[in-house]
């Protein structure tokens, strides 16, 4: 292996990814582009969630109870419906996606001592919204029924301490570790280095051989005295050092755009992020040896990389809520590997005393990679 | 005049014809619409769930009573797993580092003892929140569990004999619409039908488009009487009855047996829209078409395309979890009016008289994007 011929390859690499407008804009525009069209788009934050009220008691106690709802921050108050039919009309039209039903009596029988079903629609087309939408009113219902008790208790002769041991004789004390305040947008902010650095080597280095294969230059490669591995390396090289870029950019985009805290080691962290951006470029090199065509190479580089890594590495669909099998097919993919590592660096403030068992399967998922690569890849070509 | 007008059409025919049989001479695209349609739309609907189910749970239990014992078993399945039982706080820590449990219940000594003293006591929930979907989600469910818990323990309290209808509280009364019990495929199967309705009516037109580019026969049809409409619009056409009837074979033949999606409103008014979609988007795809020279490149920019269209549009994610400002910029997007439509239609039942506005915007919109690309498109002919 001479390097002269290493470096002359990689200086080629270099001037055809500058030259060429749509090879230019996908190694230095899409990664970041995707990493923020992603992080303000894949958010799972639900809030201001618009709703109506229709309100068959009016008065002084409903409208305190529909005060709750109007100072949170997680509904946005559309307006008063004269009737139920018009808040059927609402939802249809999707202008509100939750309507709240005040029952006649409300004031009188909770005044009276007696319990109050309050009916609330919640439109179930996202059924991931209708959870949480659910458990939004439930917080807030409970809320209000803890202070209903509370005076109801109190003018039965209970001091304010008593009635509250009464009704709340368990306390469940949430401690959400690692992101307090639960932020999609942090584990998002962070994960999508992940996905950024899962779909975008691959996608390089795959076009980057296919293309050769397509436009017949490979058979200059062949024809000179260039060898197979130093092909490669002239090859790769390149994408592998723009990706070790992206990794401070998205870095920094992270932490300074989405707010996402980094908590552990960075040396660590570039380490085990270099292992797997040559995992991935090892994946393109693999992909390069199955298509024939750009067109193909995208569409696998799509199928093998970019899919895997939004359904099965845990970033939007836990994988412990898989069933066995999709689990197993999860395991194989680095990205759910490199996922842990990544949220355990940024927000657990991990380093490799915990995760080296995740680094050291990179590692192995590199070598494998690599190696079918180099061996699979021929200078002549068999017919 | 009617004889030019007719041989406009005999022509428009004869092209739409050819695009047909070039279609069906290509048994890989055929086998790559055939999956999209079948296979892929039952997997994404049967795999992706975004709801906390089996969440690995260990319980840290210094009480070791029958109250407390009473509490742990209510955390199971479906949404929590209990994988047993802890003994020392570090051991905990230890093990939500390192992801291996999802959360960690801990009951506090002397639980059940205070709890019949009639003192307040807390119970503490550690949930590993790195990431947000699962950490809102065990929170909610745990919430909901100990909600009951303590209602029942606070009648205790309270006296025998007292009814929950008997002391002034709100009862929840939740009423899901259209997907009563949240079952999860019905909504994933018609996001990725839209999914795939948008990435094939954006690559399909294109690839025809720019094949004619690669193999240099777009210089034999610029010779020939054909106006520069007369070759693209067939085009549009044949891939559009291609969508529309794989978008149809997938709702009958897939969609509905497989998951038994009511489809409550007007079928007619859910192919209109579809095909209208379909010609907004591929007035895009046109677009793309023009901008590049081989089908590789078509690919990729359609890649480069479909990410921000599904997810700002809400196709993947609630708009409701989205910035303010994005969440007023969907009204540009067609595909946003194009899902308030088809979930509209499908899942709500409703009519012209509702999605009047979202059809409005869609044809708007469309147009716009049809004639943009097809002006796109014809200017490379001179």
């Amino acid at each position: 292996m001479r390097f002269s011929r290493v470096r002359a390859l990689i200086y080629k690499e270099w001037r055809e990814i500058l030259r060429d407008r749509l090879y230019r804009l996908m190694t230095f525009g899409v990664p970041v582009l995707t990493f923020i069209v992603l992080g303000y788009g894949v958010s799972m934050d639900v809030e201001r969630i618009p709703f109506a009220v229709l309100d068959e008691d009016q008065s002084a106690l409903s409208r305190e109870y529909l005060h709750r709802f109007l100072d949170s921050r997680y509904f946005d108050f559309q307006g008063i419906a004269p009737d139920a039919r018009t808040l059927d009309a609402l939802l249809a039209d999707s202008r509100i996606r939750f309507a709240l039903i005040i029952p006649p009596r409300f004031q009188r029988d909770l005044l009276a001592g007696r319990s109050v079903a309050v009916q609330s629609l919640i439109d179930g087309i996202f059924p991931y919204r209708a959870q949480v939408n659910k458990g939004y009113v439930s917080a807030i219902n409970a809320h209000f029924s803890t202070w209903l008790l509370e005076n109801y208790l109190m003018e039965r002769g209970f001091s304010q301490e008593a009635a509250r041991r009464t009704i709340q004789p368990v306390r469940l004390e949430t401690r959400a570790l690692y992101n307090q305040a639960v932020r999609s947008r942090w584990s998002m902010g962070s994960g999508l280095i992940m996905l950024v650095l899962m779909f975008s080597p691959p996608f390089l280095t795959a076009l980057g051989i296919v293309r050769e294969k397509e436009q017949g230059s490979i058979y200059n490669i062949y024809a000179s005295p260039v060898s197979a591995g130093e092909f490669l390396l002239g090859k790769l090289l390149p994408y592998v050092f723009l990706s070790c870029i992206n990794v401070f950019l998205l870095w920094i985009l992270a932490t300074g755009l989405f707010g996402a805290p980094f908590k552990g080691d960075p040396v660590f962290f570039l380490g085990a992020s270099l292992l797997f951006i040559i995992c991935t470029t090892g994946i393109g090199l693999l992909i390069s040896l199955l298509a024939r065509t750009q067109a193909a190479a995208a569409i696998l580089a799509m199928v093998l990389t970019f899919i895997p890594a939004i359904l099965y590495s845990g970033l939007l669909v836990p994988v412990e809520s898989m069933d066995a099998a999709t689990r197993f097919q999860a395991q194989l993919f680095p990205a759910f590997y490199y996922l842990q590592i990544v949220w355990g660096t940024f927000l657990k403030g991990l380093g490799g005393s915990v995760l080296w068992d995740k680094v050291l399967i990179l590692g192995f998922y590199a070598l494998i990679v690599w190696l079918i690569g180099l061996y699979s890849f021929h200078k002549r070509p068999k017919r | 005049m009617i004889g030019a007008g007719l041989r406009w059409l005999d022509r428009l025919i004869a092209m739409t014809g050819k695009e047909f049989k070039q279609l069906f001479r290509d048994p890989i695209l055929l086998a790559v619409l055939f999956y999209f349609f079948s296979a892929d739309i039952y997997l994404a609907a049967n795999g992706i769930h975004m709801d906390l189910r089996q969440a690995p749970l260990m319980v840290l239990d210094r009480d070791q009573s029958a109250t407390s014992r009473e509490l742990i078993q209510r955390f199971r399945m479906p949404y929590f797993d209990l994988r047993g039982e802890l003994f020392d706080a570090h051991q905990a820590q230890a093990l939500l580092d390192r992801g291996a449990v999802l959360a960690v219940l801990s009951i506090p000594p002397r639980f059940q003892r205070d709890l019949q003293a009639g003192l307040s006591v807390s119970v503490q929930f550690r949930v590993d929140a790195s990431n947000a979907i699962l950490g809102t989600l065990a929170i909610s469910y745990a919430e909901e569990i100990l909600a009951r818990f303590r209602q029942e323990q606070a009648l205790d309290r309270l006296g025998a004999g007292i009814q929950l209808q008997a002391v002034p509280r709100i009862e929840d009364r939740h009423r899901v619409y259209y997907n009563p019990n949240q079952n999860n495929p019905w909504f994933m199967s018609i996001s990725e039908l839209l999914t795939i309705t948008t990435m094939l009516s954006l690559m399909l037109p294109a690839a025809a488009a720019v094949r004619e580019k690669e193999r240099g026969t777009i210089e034999q049809l610029i010779v020939t009487p054909l106006s520069p409409l007369q070759i693209l619009l067939p085009k549009i056409l044949s891939m559009g009855v291609v969508i529309v009837s794989g978008v149809a074979a997938s709702l009958f033949l897939v969609i509905k047996p497989a998951f038994q999606l009511p489809i409550r409103g007007s079928l007619a008014l859910f192919f209109l829209v579809t095909a209208l979609y379909v010609f907004a988007t591929a007035g895009l795809g046109l677009f793309i078409a023009s901008l590049s020279r081989t089908f590789g490149q078509v690919v990729m920019l359609v890649i480069l395309l479909m990410m921000p269209l599904l997810l700002l549009s809400g196709a993947w994610t609630p708009p409701e979890a989205m910035p303010e400002f994005l969440r007023r910029a969907m009204i540009f997007s067609p595909l946003a009016h194009y899902i308030e439509l088809a979930y509209g239609i499908l899942l709500k039942g409703a009519g012209l008289a509702v999605l009047w506005d979202s059809l409005l915007g869609l044809i708007l919109l469309g147009s716009l994007l049809f004639s943009f690309g097809l002006w796109h498109f014809r200017r490379q002919f001179d």
